[in-house]
């Protein structure tokens, strides 16, 4: 048992620290659109992951620590944007636990885009009581459209990756 | 993609497309017939005249202020102060107005003049 407990914290700990360089690298990266605020959801993968693997509490674990030090490492801590990310990593980890482990008909690709598109729509709302205006909602299309590619993008990336590493994986669901 | 992603696809993008033209076709319905403009007086924080300005149309009236009497003049689409009762005429030296959201204040006077109509965009930040 001891084994078993140690694995998965070394796992989970590996998980947070992949996931918070992504979360950095990602900041970094512009995306060419007009409208500001979307990004590819990177750092999403590995809340996948550990959702995958260990189930919603664990999955939750991943994104809430992500988001803490990737804010700290990135200066924004307890900023808007920190706390507006914090309510997406919550809002989307929620969504894509239910559909991976109460529901079996989505793969991969729908879980990511259903992730990216609850982070959205959890962030527009904190945006809305934050700021006290339902007026970044008209945010809300150009986030709900732009939840489709990136979610595509990411849970392609976990598709193959499960597909190709599966016997690491299959090692750790057993534990 | 499994039959799921599809459709949940599909029912992104369809709620994307009707949040999308809810919100927004007020604007293209904005833009399509402009909004009128109009100018009003106030006293005091109280509305007490309000001139829907047409092209053209040229009027004057007063307006009794705290310190006295006011002269405002309408020519077309521009508003100005003509007369006040104060010494500063800070409001006289501002001219005519005629964009909607700009305003002359009066401030001895309490008297204020506004347009009001679709604002044009000042500038876009990104």
């Amino acid at each position: 048992m001891m084994r078993t407990g140690t694995r998965r914290l070394v796992f989970l700990s590996m998980l947070v620290a992949m996931g918070t360089a992504l979360h950095v690298v990602e900041g970094m990266l512009a995306i060419p659109l007009p409208v500001p605020g979307v990004k590819l959801g990177l750092a999403n993968i590995v809340t996948v992951l550990a959702i995958y693997l260990y189930g919603l509490r664990d999955g939750l674990t991943v994104a809430l620590l992500r988001v803490l030090l990737g804010s700290l490492i990135g200066g924004v801590f307890l900023a808007p944007g920190f706390l507006l990310g914090l309510t997406g990593a919550v809002s989307s980890t929620l969504i894509m636990a239910f559909l991976l482990k109460r529901t079996r008909c989505f793969s991969m690709i729908g879980v990511s885009m259903a992730g990216a598109v609850g982070h959205n729509i959890g962030q527009l709302l904190a945006a809305s009581l934050l700021l006290q205006t339902s007026a970044v909602l008209y945010y809300l299309p150009i986030l709900l459209l732009a939840g489709i590619p990136t979610g595509m993008f990411t849970g392609y990336l976990l598709n193959s990756l499960l597909e190709q590493k599966a016997e690491i994986f299959r090692d750790f669901e057993r534990i | 993609m499994t039959r799921a992603d599809k459709f949940l696809l599909v029912g992104i993008l369809l709620a994307s497309l009707v949040s999308g033209t809810a919100l927004y076709s007020r604007f293209f319905l904005d833009s399509a017939g402009a909004e009128p403009v109009q100018a009003v007086v106030t006293v005091s924080g109280k509305a007490i005249r309000t001139i829907a300005l047409q092209p053209g149309a040229r009027s004057s009236f007063v307006v009794q202020g705290r310190r006295g009497a006011s002269k405002v003049e309408v020519d077309g689409m521009r508003v100005r102060m003509q007369q006040a009762p104060c010494e500063n005429g800070i409001c006289l030296k501002q001219g005519w107005i005629e964009h909607p959201g700009q305003s002359v204040v009066c401030v001895p006077g309490e008297t204020v003049i506004r347009l009001e109509g679709a604002a044009p965009l000042d500038a876009v930040t990104r």
